[in-house]
């Protein structure tokens, strides 16, 4: 069966445990982990001919001084060299088939639960740790696989050495077949005790690896205020804390290495010594007896196998219990069961905790004197957290969460900037075309200026039609993550521009134009309206400009919407909400009388 | 974006040389302790051959008994020596890798902050935690294994040259085809295992950004987006883990067909040997039995050089940081006074989009200058040029006469801070986060600085200023961290501030409020305000409007809203008319 990937469906893994997992991923690939068994069998086992064929070569050829034997038997040497190196790549090439079909399957599962979880990730986890979990990890996890195929094929030339001995001299096999087991119990606690300095040492790894990405995320932030020794000593001695750690894990993995050397060693000492007694009391012959010698010494292969195998499994055991442990994350879905219909039209947004009421199609303004209230607001609204929030008379916490998310979009601040061209960033990948050229190119050639329309649309209500005039290609111009080139003010209106091409029924906008200048936002201001005609739009701001523009607002004050009415009523009747409003300023001090006098140039 | 530089192969290799110079005594401790560990090991084969001998001449029991404990002594020894050898080599490798991240770290700090930004940190995050780990593991695991089965080559070679060195030249007979295709390996190797590294950190990366954005994903419903996204990169891996793939499906099996080539041709010419008497049994038999043995430590270097090319990879991308230029050093003495001068200053982040084209501004000090304009005009650019962060490709930055550029970048730090609309909480605690900028200030004077620009929330951290933050622990919301960011500059107390749009993140009561108390710690300072909420520019002593890269007006508040140009109606359309 050929290999494909990436896999177009990598299946439900089971998590209920590492080794679980791991066999999950065998399970996935049944027929090829079963060739690497037989291949891997097969050279392991050839191992074993080369030793017999040099024992002929000294018996028939060497000591009988046979000339045309002693030829015979090293073209067989040769030829046996051949099919081994042959059989060796076969085994490799599948075993790396089988590692990588894991790994793909690893890192699809991972991506697909990562996609899945959502909100609460940033709160369950640092990026740090998904970036070890991704580098280093699933590799780790891959090579326990290893020991599906030479693993399984050292347990079987165990056991072929085992035979081909016992027709030597059953004595031998039974130390053979006695002394391996025996081995791998008094290994067992030593490979426990590494495996607990492991775990440390990697958990310890992890938390350096987010310190330095941590500094690498925070490098602005030096670059402006300085203090960039003092990071580098507080990594130093966290460097140097893993540093001990490290030769903890050395002083167990170093016996462990040197047992796989020794045991074997003294293993083949044993029966040397035991086949050269029979040798001398003529029991067997040279012959034989080196025959014996090059089984045994066959046998140092996968009885190394069985010990780095385990070494192996121990290291990772530990890397898929992190997989897994990411994999078990749930999402928070804030709500109880599914017990409601989303209404089926747009309908009316109550929010009880404020009294705030958002009637289906119009744009509602909120002005909190506590910014902190209008995000919990627009959270309750959108679901985020737990919420009494109801939607067309139905409690928001009871509908399906995906229905909810489907159309309603709280657009936030810190709303994340993925990597890609702009296009990419307003419109997502799929939409727009994957980064290759070629794919580029067609959806260019595909629809060159119509497919582009609501783009264009989007950014000019968002006026950020400057943004893409100023990139190099314009909106094929390719973006970094979070979008760190561009420059705040820039960044704010990409992001309300994508909340607007997403054209959900309700957009609720938390402060959307903080960060623009006053021509900008009255821009805004005026074209946010034509573009969300007839739709539901919250807006949560202080910006007079905003709010003039809402068919209503509300004043949302001390956790409750204390005046609602048009921008320009309640700057006339609620003093309250002209002081939130009014940017004159002068309710934090007394200047007033320059900002009066401004006014009256005015 | 332009990527971050690679080493090249030569300086990779003078580099691993370097690491290993370093550590001087312990790499010659790790090399005694093996190269004794090996010799124990070949005393095995030796007094087997000696048994093979002893009993094809007739001995007895007894002599078996003896040659066979002093195998088995041999192996122990072997097996204590190797331990050690281990332990101290993987000592070795853990010192090295430490050496090795604080070393790439201090780089990293080191680096011109352009160059990051250009570069992307994805790229940066991917070299700070797969690429070092992994030239780590190579040090630590790799070089001990390619150390002891070089030597036990070396050694079992060398035994058959000491028994016979006709028989040892024989011995070489399956190498040239070794070499040869090692060769050809190595030479394509070096770019197909780099390629496996960039598709591997391009898949890390797809998996980071997407647990950053986990939020937006789920509210964008991009779900099948990122899925898609990352499914791509997966098979990217795929693609270039093939390529390597193919070069080991070439250089494997011809290695491994010529491990039999010595042990055959020792064994044919030994016959001859033998029927002329120029060779005894046993001679031939020890032979023959060294260059099997050999085809362990063969097969374990021909292991190990395909993971030192993951290494190998790896360091070089390590190292490609060490490549950036750093910030140079200061070249220029200590300015006299804080006059800030910029002098037909032009800048293009591209060629031919040029952002700033020619401003000329003065600004004396302890004077407070807002610098509007719309979005996207050029303003923090300018700002950047200020600080000293970019430097102008034509005219001049400069303050109290020097080049800001020209300075020190420790020193010019202490002079001139910006503080940005980029904020950044550091993991650790809050005291970490604050002391950075002066690390000297006590307990008060951060309390101190944290009520200055505002930070009530203070009073709800459970410990204080031992709170942990950042990544995992407690977050701060972006105005939060605002005012983090502002503490950190009141307890820097630089002489000349930049503020980049600092307080954009706080709703406008609050930023105002925290605008006036900063200015009143700052009092005397030189201050200018990115801004575009116009009650900075009120409050300034000076606004210079900045247009399309240009300073189309400066001059006081009321003086610029009298004359009824740009700012003016900025003014006017700021407050809703």
């Amino acid at each position: 069966m050929p290999l494909r990937i990436p896999h177009p469906e990598p299946g439900v893994p089971d998590t209920s445990g590492p080794l679980r997992y791991v066999w999950w991923l065998i399970r996935r690939q049944p027929w090829r982990v079963l060739r690497g068994s037989v291949i891997g069998t097969l050279w392991m086992v050839g191992l074993s001919v080369r030793p017999y064929l040099v024992s002929r070569a000294i018996d028939d050829g060497l000591r009988a001084r046979d000339g045309r034997a002693l030829l015979w038997w090293v073209a067989a040497i040769v030829a046996a060299g051949s099919g081994l190196a042959w059989a060796g790549i076969m085994r490799h090439r599948t075993m790396t088939f089988v590692r990588e079909d894991a790994s793909a399957r690893s890192a699809e599962v991972l991506l697909r639960r990562l996609c899945g979880l959502g909100a609460v990730l940033p709160r369950r986890l640092a990026a740090g740790d998904v970036a070890t979990v991704g580098g280093y990890d699933i590799v780790r996890t891959s090579h326990v696989l290893t020991l599906s195929g030479p693993g399984v094929g050292a347990v079987i030339a165990y056991g072929v050495v085992a035979v081909l001995l016992w027709s030597v001299a059953p004595p031998l096999a039974a130390l053979v077949l006695l002394g391996v087991p025996a081995i791998a119990v008094a290994v067992g606690p030593l490979l426990r005790r590494l495996e607990r300095a492991e775990s440390t040492y990697r958990q310890q790894q992890g938390e350096l690896t987010t310190r330095a990405d941590d500094i690498v995320a925070g490098l602005r932030v030096l670059a402006g205020v300085g203090g960039r020794h003092l990071f580098a000593r507080r990594y130093a001695a966290r460097s140097r804390a893993l540093l001990d750690e490290g030769y903890r894990v050395g002083a167990v993995a170093s016996w462990i290495n040197a047992l796989t050397i020794a045991v074997p060693g003294l293993f083949l000492a044993a029966v040397v010594w035991l086949a050269a007694r029979m040798a001398a009391d003529g029991e067997i012959t040279i012959g034989q007896m080196v025959a014996v010698y090059g089984y045994t010494a066959v046998l140092v292969v996968p009885v190394w196998f069985l010990l780095e195998g385990g070494y192996q499994l121990i290291q990772g055991r530990v890397a898929a219990r992190r997989i897994v442990g990411l994999l078990r994350l749930t999402p928070d879905r804030a709500g109880g069961p599914v017990t409601a219909t989303a209404p089926k039209h747009p309908a009316e947004l109550c929010d009880p905790t404020t009294g705030l009421v958002v009637p289906p199609g119009r744009l509602v303004g909120v002005a909190a004197d506590d910014p902190a209230e209008a995000v919990a607001l627009a959270e309750r609204l959108g679901r985020y957290v737990a919420s009494d929030a109801t939607w067309g008379g139905v409690p928001l916490a009871a509908v399906d969460l995906d229905e909810v998310r489907a159309r309603i979009l709280v657009a936030d601040h810190d709303a994340y900037l993925f990597a890609g061209t702009l296009r990419q960033i307003l419109r997502g990948r799929a939409a727009a075309g994957e980064a290759d050229p070629e794919a580029t190119g067609a959806a260019r050639a595909a629809g060159d200026g119509d497919d582009d329309a609501d783009v264009r649309a989007a950014l000019h209500a968002a006026s950020a039609q400057d943004v893409a005039d100023a990139l190099p290609n314009g909106l094929d111009t390719p973006i970094g993550a979070r979008a760190r080139t561009l420059s705040g003010g820039q960044r704010q209106r990409v992001r309300l521009a994508r909340a607007l091409l997403a054209e959900p029924e309700v957009l609720i906008l938390v402060d959307p134009t903080s960060a623009v200048d006053s021509h900008t936002e009255a821009r805004i201001a005026r074209r946010l309206r034509d573009a969300r005609a007839g739709r539901t739009t919250v807006v949560l701001a202080t910006s007079p400009l905003l709010l003039g523009h809402a068919d209503v607002v509300a004043h949302l004050n001390a956790g409750r919407i204390v005046a609602t009415g048009t921008h320009a009523d309640l700057l006339d009747r609620h003093p309250g909400y002209r002081a939130l409003v009014s940017r004159t300023g002068g309710s934090a001090d007394g200047d007033d009388e320059s900002v009066e006098a401004g006014r009256a140039r005015r | 974006m332009t990527k971050l530089p690679v080493a090249d192969r030569s300086a990779v290799r003078g580099a691993a040389l370097d690491l290993v110079a370093r550590d001087r005594r312990a790499v010659a401790v790790v090399l005694a302790l093996h190269a004794a560990a090996t010799i124990a090991g070949l005393g095995g084969p030796w007094l087997l051959g000696r048994i093979v001998d002893e009993v094809s001449a007739g001995a007895g029991a007894a002599a078996v008994d003896r040659l066979a404990l002093g195998i088995a002594a041999c192996v122990l020894v072997q097996g204590l020596l190797s331990r050690y050898a281990q332990y101290a080599g993987h000592r070795f490798g853990e010192r090295t890798m430490a050496r090795l991240r604080e070393e790439f770290v201090s780089r990293i700090l080191a680096l011109p902050v352009s160059v990051v930004e250009r570069a992307g940190t994805g790229d940066l995050a991917t070299r700070s935690s797969v690429d070092v780990t992994t030239v780590g593991t190579t040090m630590r695991d790799v070089v001990p294994t390619v150390v002891i089965a070089g030597m036990h080559l070396i050694l079992l070679f060398a035994a058959v040259f000491l028994l016979d060195p006709l028989l040892g030249f024989l011995a070489l007979a399956g190498l040239p085809s070794i070499w040869a295709v090692t060769r050809w390996y190595l030479r394509r190797a070096g770019p197909a295992y780099l390629a496996e590294g960039a598709a591997t950190a391009e898949l890390t990366e797809a998996l980071t950004t997407t647990a950053e954005g986990a939020r937006t994903i789920e509210a964008l419903r991009l779900g099948a987006d990122r899925v898609a996204y990352g499914t791509r990169r997966i098979a990217g891996v795929w693609a270039a883990r093939r390529a390597t793939l193919a070069l080991r499906s070439v250089f494997y099996p011809v290695v491994e067909a010529s491990y039999a080539l010595p042990v055959a041709a020792v064994l044919l010419v030994g016959g001859v040997f033998l029927s002329r008497g120029m060779a005894t049994l046993g001679e031939v038999v020890a032979a023959a039995l060294y260059l099997q043995q050999a085809i362990d430590p063969m097969d374990r270097l021909l292991l190990w050089i395909e993971q030192a090319q993951r290494g190998i990879a790896s360091f070089a991308r390590v190292l490609g940081v060490g490549l950036v230029p750093p910030e140079p050093r200061g070249r220029a003495d200590a300015p006299h006074g804080r006059r800030l001068v910029v002098r037909g200053a032009r800048f293009s982040y591209a060629e031919g989009h040029e952002v700033l084209h020619g401003i000329d501004l003065t600004v004396e000090p302890g004077q407070r200058l807002a610098v509007v304009g719309p979005s996207g005009a050029g303003k923090s650019t300018l700002a950047r040029l200020l600080a000293g962060i970019d430097a102008p490709q034509a005219g001049v930055v400069s303050l109290g006469g020097v080049r800001v550029t020209d300075l020190d970048p420790a020193e010019r730090r202490r002079r001139i801070a910006l503080v940005t609309q980029e904020h950044h909480v550091f993991i650790g605690s809050l005291r970490d986060n604050l002391a950075f900028a002066a690390p000297e200030a006590t307990d008060e004077r951060m309390r101190g600085a944290l009520a200055t620009v505002g930070a009530d929330w203070y009073a709800d951290l459970p410990d204080g200023l031992d709170t942990q933050l950042g990544d995992g622990a407690r977050g701060l919301a972006a105005a939060e961290a605002q005012q983090l960011a502002l503490a950190r500059l009141v307890l820097a107390d630089p002489d000349t501030l930049i503020l980049d749009e600092a307080t954009a993140a706080l709703d406008p009561t609050t930023a105002r409020r925290t605008e006036r108390a900063l200015a009143a710690v700052l009092a005397g300072r030189t201050v200018i305000a990115i801004a575009h909420r116009l009650n900075t520019a009120h409050d300034a002593d000076r606004v210079a409007v900045l247009e399309d890269g240009r300073i189309t007006e400066i001059g006081g508040h009321d003086e610029l809203v009298a004359a009824g140009g740009v700012y003016a109606s900025l003014w006017r359309s700021w407050h809703g008319s």
